[in-house]
């Protein structure tokens, strides 16, 4: 066994501690990664997951709910340890103002120099980048595009949360905290790796251009050359006061070969719509239908699984509007199960990463 | 003039993908996400200055 999991709900950041040492064991951990729920005081838990592992290079974040192997949790911690076979090499960089265009390059010169190779000649077969954000930082887009220029190693993650309570999001790197930053890593893997992105919504078949936007604001003031939320509400064929509590439901998603990258409606301003991730002048949209996220992630681990051969672990990011939905639903249990027998972490997140920044999608990194 | 977003769209590819065929995929997916879909832009497509200027700054990234 070269990746072991561990989790513990218990009271105290002491007792969290001794619940996950206990569980990892002698492990000869090179890498942990935990997600944390906000009610640990993420300094505090920062540094003592680190001061338990001294010898790992340790990196994660805060969450709105937990996953781990069968269960979806809430206030608890969740932690996955690699020993060296599952992963050869690591380096982790804090990105700190991530807005600041210079911010990524400065971490990319330090996993050049660690990894004595450009990241721009890096083998997207050897190595595999993690991301995660300060959720409230509203910088995903812009990291993971200038990330996307520089690289074709993947980066795959997630925005921190903090149980919807949107005050501060935090990102852990080698027993610290930080907020308004995000925490990037690369491995180089001992074992093969694969990527899952799952969303569970089928194309309506009508189309919202993006005619008008302020991209900075993540808000679109016209489709179709009408104002962003008469156009939505025309399209799903209901009133504009009706239209937000579709939002859910009826996402909007750029169609890639077929693939939605979901786009979530926030809220309307005014006449124009607010949404959770990056919408671009131009862009066509396409508005979508939820389908069945048991099912469907259920497919796309089953897929995984038949692609490696088997599945030694799972890093799971699960957007918070899909865990709500299948809370709604009283679907958490299903969803845990499909979990059951993969050694399995994971987080509710504000916002997933993979190739670019999406909504309502479970992002996840696989380990044979 | 005519053509030239799809001549810089072609050479992002060329020099990032290197004929691995999934990586043709990735880049093409990256740039749907900017905002620029690949398979709209023939060699007779306009000059649009706007789509230029994003894909010089790709283009100034990768070096």
């Amino acid at each position: 066994m070269y990746i072991k999991t561990a989790y513990s709900t218990k009271g105290t950041s002491d007792e969290v501690i001794q619940d996950l040492k206990s569980q990892i064991g002698a492990f000869d951990t090179k890498l942990l990664v935990f997600f944390s729920s906000p009610r640990l005081a993420p300094n505090i838990i920062s540094q003592k997951v680190q001061n338990a592992f001294p010898g790992a290079q340790v990196f994660g974040c805060t969450t709105s709910g937990e996953i781990v192997s069968g269960k979806m949790l809430k206030n608890s911690l969740v932690a996955m340890a690699f020993d060296a076979t599952a992963v050869n090499d690591v380096k982790i960089e804090v990105v700190e103002n991530p807005k600041n265009e210079n911010s990524v390059r400065k971490a990319f010169t330090a996993f050049e120099g660690h990894f004595k190779s450009p990241m721009a000649e890096m083998d997207p077969a050897k190595y595999v980048g993690m991301i995660f954000v300060d959720g409230l930082s509203g910088a995903e887009e812009k990291l993971i595009d200038k990330i996307g220029d520089l690289t074709n190693v993947t980066f795959i993650g997630g925005s921190a949360g903090d149980d919807l309570k949107f005050e501060a999001t935090h990102v852990f790197a080698n027993g610290k905290s930080f907020s308004n930053a995000a925490v990037l890593a690369v491995l180089k893997p001992g074992v093969p790796f694969t990527f899952i992105k799952t969303q569970s919504f089928c194309d309506l078949g009508k189309k919202l251009v993006v005619t008008k936007a302020n991209e900075e604001n993540r808000e679109v003031i016209e489709f179709n050359d009408k104002p962003a939320a008469q156009a939505y509400a025309e399209v799903l064929g209901v009133d504009v006061e009706e239209a937000p509590n579709r939002f859910m439901h009826n996402p909007v998603g750029l169609l890639i070969d077929g693939v939605p990258f979901v786009r979530s409606p926030q809220r309307i301003k005014g006449s124009s719509m607010l949404f959770y991730c990056g919408v671009t002048e131009g862009m066509e949209l396409s508005l979508l239908e939820s389908t069945d996220i048991i099912d469907d992630t259920r497919q796309a681990v089953a897929h995984a699984k038949q692609d490696l051969g088997s599945i030694s672990g799972i890093i799971n990011i699960n957007c918070i509007l899909r865990t709500l939905e299948l809370d709604q639903k009283q679907l958490s249990d299903d969803y845990g199960k499909i979990f059951s027998d993969v050694p399995t972490i994971g987080f509710s997140s504000y916002g997933e990463q993979y190739i670019g920044h999406i909504n309502q999608t479970a992002t996840m990194l696989v380990f044979k | 003039m005519a053509g030239k977003i799809k001549q810089m769209i072609d050479s992002i590819i060329n020099q990032r993908a290197k004929d691995n065929p999934m990586l043709v995929g990735v880049i093409k997916s990256k740039l749907m996400l900017k905002g620029i879909d690949p398979n709209k832009f023939t060699a007779t497509s306009d000059d649009d200055p706007a789509i230029i200027a994003k894909l010089e700054a790709v283009m100034k990234e990768m070096k």
